[in-house]
């Protein structure tokens, strides 16, 4: 399908869910060079009075987190689109093949960019020191508005609830762990000295809570002038679960994602993002809990470049990027030394 | 690495032709990336992984896990069995061998009590943590933020 026909077929969608817009069009329709994972479009639609951004998020043949089921992210998102929660209101879902061939979910585009989770050609970090201080308190907030959210109120129980105890994070465990196992590529070493570490000290915990799954920089959608930014979305969904909150804090605030910095997500001290989540939330965060979500972060993230390796070997994709994970894995490797303490003054 | 370098080139070639040709407008550029294409599917057959460092892997790992096993006595009978079955040559699947012997190496630890573990941990962390030094040492800066800004 091309892109004349993307917007044709996208025309006919719109024009049967936006009743007396017979004559809407579909323009600048751009494919996204960011996301890693689903196909994601941007385009406006143009009516006799208006015109509104909108962005589309359609399954992949092959990628990241295969086999993919778009379902379960557009509920959260549709449920959580008047939740002042900076989340995409994403009014659309569409399963019939007939439409695009492939199941798909539109959201409406909130304003701002996508600061990438890499350091700049200068070494620099994403943000300066003003933009920091007035992004970090936003960022901290919005978790802890996602983590307070009543999930069951929102109907989201559909989510399935792990249950306490330790069900929780074996769970999650269990999760990666067998996407490791269906990646069918090499488990070295450094990998299973972690996943064995993580299976016999699996945490307890009571608290559980809408969990993103992937809070953290590069999928913050900002806007900036001069001295100043602004949280106006977080974005990429398809990770949602419910679990313990202390996976994703441990997600933002992983080596993973510094941008060049010494900042979680960029954005300040890992330590002080703890405690201002804790002072936020009002939880507690447990030192062991949070250790473990860290060791598993680094797992999530080999498990997901093992997958697209495994996608582009196969030549079920041939998206570059999934080639030079075979050039990061070395760097993951590092950072389960210094998690593990296998490796010194990292 | 997890691809052959076979994979990772033809995978290459196959994405400049399908997906990076169609968009490039330019007759130099367009000539210039035929090039590309030219030299790539000539290489392909001509390279190899070096097997310096295959060798050097295969001793480091070889050393650790055979001081594991004098450390860990009797535990540790499944390891010397696993290093004895590694082959001698080529040095590709003695590391092959060695890293899954080393991955067995692991589980058996956890199972067994710390005291008895830990000295065996120590002997195999010095490994792991020179070999991760070896591999990143090889790499080239990455290019991430230019490949997620196209």
């Amino acid at each position: 399908m091309d892109d004349q026909d993307l917007v044709a077929r996208l025309e006919q969608f719109l024009r049967a869910r936006l009743p007396g817009e017979h004559a809407l069009r579909v323009v600048r329709l751009e494919r996204s060079t960011e996301g890693f994972s689903q196909e994601t479009f941007s385009f406006d639609v143009e009516t006799a009075t208006e015109r509104r951004g909108f962005v589309l998020k359609r399954e992949p043949l092959a990628g990241l987190l295969e086999p993919y089921d778009l379902a379960p992210e557009f509920r959260v998102l549709h449920a959580l689109s008047s939740d002042p929660l900076p989340s995409p209101p994403t009014p659309w879902f569409e399963r019939d093949p007939r439409v695009l061939e492939r199941p798909f979910y539109v959201m409406e585009r909130l304003p701002g960019d996508v600061p990438v989770p890499a350091p700049g050609p200068d070494g620099a970090g994403p943000f300066d020191d003003a933009e920091r201080a007035a992004l970090a308190p936003e960022v901290v907030a919005a978790l802890a508005r996602l983590h307070s959210i009543d999930w069951r109120a929102a109907g989201l129980d559909f989510l399935g609830d792990p249950g306490r105890g330790r069900a929780c994070a074996a769970r999650e465990l269990q999760r990666w762990d067998a996407r490791i196992a269906a990646s069918g590529m090499i488990v070295e070493p450094p990998l299973a000295e972690a996943l064995a570490w993580l299976r016999s000290h699996v945490p307890s915990t009571d608290a559980i809570t809408l969990v993103h799954g992937d809070y953290r920089l590069g999928n913050f959608l900002v806007t900036r002038r001069p001295g100043h930014a602004r949280l106006t979305g977080v974005l990429d969904w398809e990770m949602v679960h419910l679990g313990d909150p202390l996976e994703d804090v441990a997600w933002c605030i992983s080596p993973l994602w510094r941008g060049g910095t010494s900042f979680a997500s960029g954005l300040l001290d890992p330590e002080e993002f703890v405690v201002r989540w804790e002072a936020a939330t009002g939880q507690p965060s447990d030192p062991e809990r949070l250790h473990f979500y860290g060791v598993l972060a680094i797992v999530k993230m080999a498990a997901i470049m093992l997958t697209g390796l495994r996608a582009f070997r196969d030549g079920r994709s041939r998206d570059l990027r999934m080639a030079i994970f075979d050039h990061q894995l070395p760097y993951l490797y590092l950072l389960f030394g210094a998690l593990r303490g296998w490796i010194g003054g990292f | 690495m997890q691809l052959a370098i076979e994979t990772l080139l033809d995978g290459v070639m196959q994405t400049l032709r399908e997906a990076v040709l169609p968009a490039v407008q330019g007759r130099f550029a367009r000539g210039q990336l035929f090039a590309v294409l030219d030299v790539l599917q000539n290489l392909r057959d001509r390279v190899e992984p070096k097997v310096a460092l295959d060798e050097a892997e295969a001793v480091s790992a070889g050393d650790a896990l055979a001081r594991a096993v004098q450390v860990l006595g009797p535990a540790g009978a499944s390891l010397a069995d696993a290093l004895a079955r590694a082959p001698t040559s080529p040095p590709a699947a003695r590391v092959a061998a060695l890293r899954a012997a080393l991955c067995q190496a692991y589980t058996l630890l956890d199972g067994l009590p710390e005291d008895v573990a830990a000295p065996a941990r120590r002997t195999l962390g010095e490994h792991l943590s020179a070999q991760a030094m070896r591999d990143v040492a090889i790499l080239k800066p990455s290019l991430l933020q230019e490949i997620s800004k196209g």
